[in-house]
């Protein structure tokens, strides 16, 4: 895919969207807990946190599809609920799932929801002419959604949520249950968007996704925003500085439980290799060997690596991104 | 609202299969109901019932009971023994016999009770009802004139037994004159008249009318309607499954619109299938559509109106799609039966025919009665007009009533 180049992106100048003290409950269960936010015009902002943590409810509450039980948003200033039309006229969203048509063609769909947006005719047109361009897609635009890759599909989905010029775009995870490559093609078109200015909240909870795209990233865990910075804010507050990785070949249940054990709340355990989050990487990595040795842990490979913001999620939360 | 029902309509005419079979079963079904109920033809009477005389007195009266009997329109004689009456019925190929037994001639004559009988399958009790009122009044009509003139000699008989039976023999001569006096006059065709009791259809198969067709178009044309509404109004529920639900709810648009644009498209689609019924059935079937056109215009409007909002009703109180398929299939198979979509309401009792007024179907199809059965002008139909419109108003209110309060748990 080539993407067009345009002209890098002002410095941020003012307020986009100021969200302040929301909260949501659903019945007995707190979905979202005095959600503070202020996004800068041409931010780039991630919202990282494990599944269930709160994400798409901010994206709905913020997108105006649900009303928070307390709260207020202003966008530009001024008042979501005073000036609903108005506003969402400002807000485009790329939904997680793939919200569209299949029986109907990429035009035929991006002309429905740009018309639902008030844009007709030749405008309307020239838009759907140059986002397909843009995403790569202009030779497909007459085939059915139906008959295009996850891929395809969510690219076409980021279209649909960009045909009326928003301010601010809302993406939802928008690379979930696509392959690699896919997934790159979409990065280079968020940052793409990036580069020409547009404000955009990217939730996700791949750690690599918001180091790779986002200014300032805020960590959500169970509705509330536990920090919030850019990743080397985030990563200069964190008392932890550095991973040790250790990949092993015989994958023991009980010396993995040891080693859990006592490094709890320090330790990832993934398929074949363990992430040690450390303040001070030398000083452990001796007692860590030892330990595999003890549990007869066989290591193949050991790994010094600066902090990531899984590590950060952990000392955070005591948990997993993928928990 | 008119993007969102544009776009519903593009979505229905790109399923040109699914378009072909939403017109095609209704029209398949149809063309079965108007051969079952015999309605097939502009100008065809309805088929006449077959029944079989057992003549055993073979005398001049019992003869002139089987000519009358035959020149009933609604009738179909055929002489048979008894014998072979009865074996005819026993397999089912006729319905009844009328019998009448050896002493017929001289019983109506003595104004004594009519040896006669009839016998018949009771499995067959609808074409008796048809077959009595057919059978009734011709036979009683040629007994009755003999049988007053048995009971009058009788009568002057037991009320004069000092009567020589000279005396007796000319008062019996001068009734029997008075009886034979009239013959060929008009005074007898006056007292004929008088004595029959007069049956006259305020209903009937008037130009181009025909029951039987139009309770088979106005009656599976609407209940197929209501299927097909169902169906369109459940794409709501599709968008929330979707997840395009989501993404209309944070357009610029209010969700009463969304609700309204989704009913603009259902109702364009009804309108298109009842249309496509009547234009079929004014092509194939014969029936003469331009009767009353600005009347059945109007009332294919409003029955598509009333059905829409049922289609919409359906799927703003459901959940899911599997709720509204299995709801909507109960509710349109129960209101169809009470309606009379499924069979014609003169054959139900008179509780069925006092429920029938809570369906859209009982209105939508006495609409259309109005239009080919009875021939009522445009005025006279319209209180149906409006009562399917009060029917819309009300499930469309509930909907959107309920549309809005369910919206969280949509989203």
């Amino acid at each position: 895919m080539k993407l067009c180049k345009l002209a890098h992106r002002e410095p941020y100048t003012n307020l986009m969207l100021v969200a302040k003290n929301l909260s949501k409950s659903y019945k007995e269960v707190k979905a979202l807990t005095d959600v503070n936010l202020n996004i800068q015009k041409g931010e780039l902002y991630g919202m990282l946190g494990p599944n269930g943590a709160g994400k798409t409810t901010t994206i709905s509450i913020l997108s105006s599809l649900l009303k928070p039980d307390e709260g207020e948003i202003l966008y530009e200033e001024k008042s979501l609920y005073q000036n609903l039309f108005e506003c969402k006229k400002l807000i485009g969203v790329v939904p997680q799932e793939i919200a569209l048509y299949e029986d109907l063609t990429a035009t035929e769909n991006l002309k429905f929801w740009g018309t639902m947006y008030g844009i007709k005719g030749k405008h309307l047109q020239n838009k759907i002419d140059e986002l397909l361009e843009f995403l790569g897609l202009a030779d497909r635009k007459n085939h059915k959604i139906k008959t295009y890759s996850g891929g395809m599909k969510r690219r076409i989905n980021i279209a649909a949520a960009l045909l009326h010029d928003p301010k601010i775009v809302f993406m939802d995870e928008p690379t979930v249950g696509i392959d690699p490559q896919s997934r790159n093609l979409i990065f280079e078109v968020i940052e793409e968007l990036h580069s020409r200015g547009l404000t955009m909240i990217y939730t996700t909870h791949y750690m690599e996704e918001a180091e790779r795209l986002c200014d300032r990233i805020g960590i959500i865990d169970e509705g509330r925003i536990i920090a919030e910075g850019s990743l080397d804010e985030l990563k200069s507050n964190s008392s932890i500085k550095e991973e040790i990785h250790l990949k092993y070949s015989n994958p023991n249940k009980n010396s993995l439980g040891q080693l859990t054990d006592r490094y709890k709340g320090q330790l990832l355990v993934n398929e074949d290799h363990l992430i040690l989050s450390s303040s001070k990487a030398n000083a452990d990595l001796p007692e860590l060997i030892q330990l595999c040795s003890q549990t007869e842990l066989l290591l193949d490979k050991i790994d010094i690596r600066s902090l990531s913001l899984e590590s950060i999620f952990l000392e955070l939360t005591g948990k997993s991104l993928r928990d | 609202m008119f993007t969102i029902a544009l776009k519903d309509i593009k979505q229905y005419f790109k399923d040109k299969t699914a378009v072909f079979l939403s017109l095609l079963l209704p029209i398949a079904l149809i063309t079965i109901f108007a051969l079952m109920y015999g309605g097939i033809g502009k100008s065809e009477k309805s088929r006449p019932i077959n029944l079989l005389f057992a003549d055993q007195d073979k005398t001049n009266l019992s003869q002139e009971v089987f000519a009358t009997l035959d020149a009933e329109e609604g009738l179909k004689l055929e002489s048979k023994t008894y014998k072979e009456a009865e074996t005819l019925i026993k397999k089912g190929k006729r319905t009844a016999v009328l019998v009448l037994y050896k002493g017929f001639q001289d019983s109506v004559e003595a104004g004594k009770k009519i040896p006669m009988e009839l016998f018949y399958d009771e499995a067959k009790e609808i074409e008796m009802g048809l077959l009595q009122q057919a059978l009734w009044s011709n036979l009683f009509g040629v007994t009755m004139k003999k049988g007053i003139k048995g009971k009058v000699n009788t009568w002057i008989k037991d009320k004069n037994p000092d009567l020589s039976d000279s005396e007796i023999e000319d008062i019996q001569a001068q009734v029997a004159e008075q009886f034979e006096g009239f013959n060929n006059s008009e005074e007898q065709s006056e007292i004929e008249e008088n004595s029959e009791l007069p049956m006259t259809a305020l209903v009937g198969e008037k130009k181009n009318g025909n029951l039987g067709l139009v309770q088979a178009i106005a009656g599976i044309a609407i209940m197929m309607l209501l299927f097909s509404v169902s169906a369109s109004g459940a794409s709501l529920l599709k968008e929330k499954e979707d997840g395009t639900f989501r993404r209309l709810l944070i357009a610029p648009v209010s969700p009463s619109g969304i609700l309204y644009g989704k009913m603009l498209s259902t109702l364009f689609m009804a309108v298109l299938q009842l249309s496509v019924m009547f234009l079929y059935s004014w092509l194939v079937l014969g029936l003469d559509i331009f009767i009353n056109l600005p009347a059945l215009i109007l009332m294919i409007l409003c029955a598509a109106i009333a059905c829409s909002s049922f289609g919409i009703f359906m799927a703003s109180v459901c959940k899911s799609r599997k709720q509204v398929e299995s709801l909507s299939t109960l509710i349109i198979l129960v209101i169809s039966a009470i309606g009379g979509s499924m069979m014609p309401l003169f054959f139900m009792p008179a509780i069925m025919k006092k429920l029938a007024v809570i369906s859209v179907n009982y209105w939508a199809m006495e609409g259309f009665f109005d239009i080919f059965w009875r021939q009522l002008p445009l005025i006279e139909i319209l209180p149906k007009m409006l009562i399917l419109l009060g029917i819309a108003a009300v499930l469309t209110s509930i909907s959107v009533i309920s549309f809005k309060r369910n919206l969280l748990k949509m989203v």
